[in-house]
């Protein structure tokens, strides 16, 4: 799972997510990508379940890029413990996804593949998703 | 000599974001014609005109016919702002062109002969390291696309800038390094598989015949 070597602080805020993505909302490397339609947090975890039914699918044929890192860690008090007593530990990291950011890409598969890796892919992930493609890719594949 | 797209537009007055919301509330697209020595003209374009225009590939490479009013104008994209979640095009740049000019332009690399590579039909993964190539290219000849040829790569091979045949009187824009265009790489599979035939221990000896007991 992805998270951080090291971090400033141990403990971060909740915060809102307001706004559209503001970067990473083009395709850098792949010819496909997947693309964010909604505001959440994706987890380390979602984000590994999502790669691997993605690699799985494409049988481990082309390249996949994770554009999204998991670096806010999120804290959670133990079970049957009052209010009060200061902030729980770090359980797990989150990374905040704003509507337009492409999320995962990919490269070296047809379309096809590429789509139907997605929606595997995308069943894993907490927030709606679109299919995307360079200009003219879809149809050269 | 590419194909010329012809776009029809219609002039608009104000400058600002105000002026191009409201073209967009009008179901337009505003844009901006600038360069060759004359003022920046404002203009509004047809959205569905446009987006067939931005599905083809190496659209920043291809030269336009604006028509305003009857005038035309070549032009050549620049820059389209998208929506970050729709990708709805929210206002374009164009470059006016001056017959005899060059231009700076980015063109799509396309690839050939993929089941002529023995790398890719090992089971390789062709790895785009440029998708698209700025060119220094007259006007006339700016090129759709750049073909690479993959016939004979083998896992590990690379192809750089200085084996891909460039249209005459382009070059590209980084002249200082033979920078990689693609290269063919192992794919996990792969990899794990030549992990495993180094991992494998050798074959053992034929056993010798044991010896008869006399």
């Amino acid at each position: 799972m992805l998270s951080p070597k090291k971090s400033k602080y141990r403990k971060a805020q909740k915060g809102r997510i307001h706004g559209l993505a503001k970067g990473g909302t083009a395709l850098n490397f792949g010819a496909y990508g997947l693309k964010s339609l909604e505001a959440g947090r994706v987890t380390a975890r979602q984000i590994e379940a999502a790669r691997r039914a993605i690699t799985r699918h494409i049988k481990r044929a082309g390249r996949v890029w994770i554009r999204i890192f998991p670096d806010v860690p999120v804290t959670k008090k133990p079970a049957e413990v009052r209010m009060g007593s200061g902030k729980g530990s770090p359980e797990f990291w989150i990374c905040r996804v704003k509507p337009g950011r492409i999320l995962f890409e990919l490269e070296g598969v047809t379309a096809e593949v590429a789509r139907e890796a997605f929606l595997l892919g995308a069943a894993k992930l907490p927030v709606g998703t679109r299919f995307v493609s360079r200009a003219g890719e879809e149809v050269a594949a | 000599m590419p194909e010329i797209i012809a776009l029809s537009a219609l002039p608009r007055a104000r400058v600002g974001k105000g002026a191009a919301r409201a073209t967009r509330r009008e179901g337009r697209v505003p844009a901006i014609i600038y360069g060759g020595n004359d003022a920046p003209f404002l203009i509004s374009l047809e959205p569905r005109e446009l987006k067939r225009a931005l599905a083809r590939p190496g659209f920043f490479a291809t030269l336009l016919e604006v028509a305003i009013d009857g005038v035309r104008h070549r032009v050549l994209p620049r820059e389209v702002q998208l929506h970050p979640v729709s990708d709805a095009p929210l206002h374009v740049d164009f470059l006016r062109v001056l017959p005899e000019s060059r231009v700076r332009v980015q063109v799509p690399v396309s690839f050939i002969n993929h089941d002529r590579s023995p790398g890719l039909h090992r089971g390789g993964i062709l790895n785009v390291v440029r998708h698209e190539i700025e060119l220094d290219a007259p006007v006339e000849a700016i090129p759709d696309r750049i073909v690479v040829d993959l016939s004979g790569l083998e896992i590990g091979d690379s192809v750089h800038i200085s084996a891909v045949a460039l249209p005459p009187g382009s070059r590209p824009t980084i002249r200082e390094r033979d920078f990689t265009v693609a290269s063919i790489a192992a794919s996990s599979a792969v990899r794990e598989e030549a992990a495993a035939a180094a991992a494998a221990p050798p074959p053992a000896p034929e056993p010798e015949a044991a010896p008869s007991a006399a």
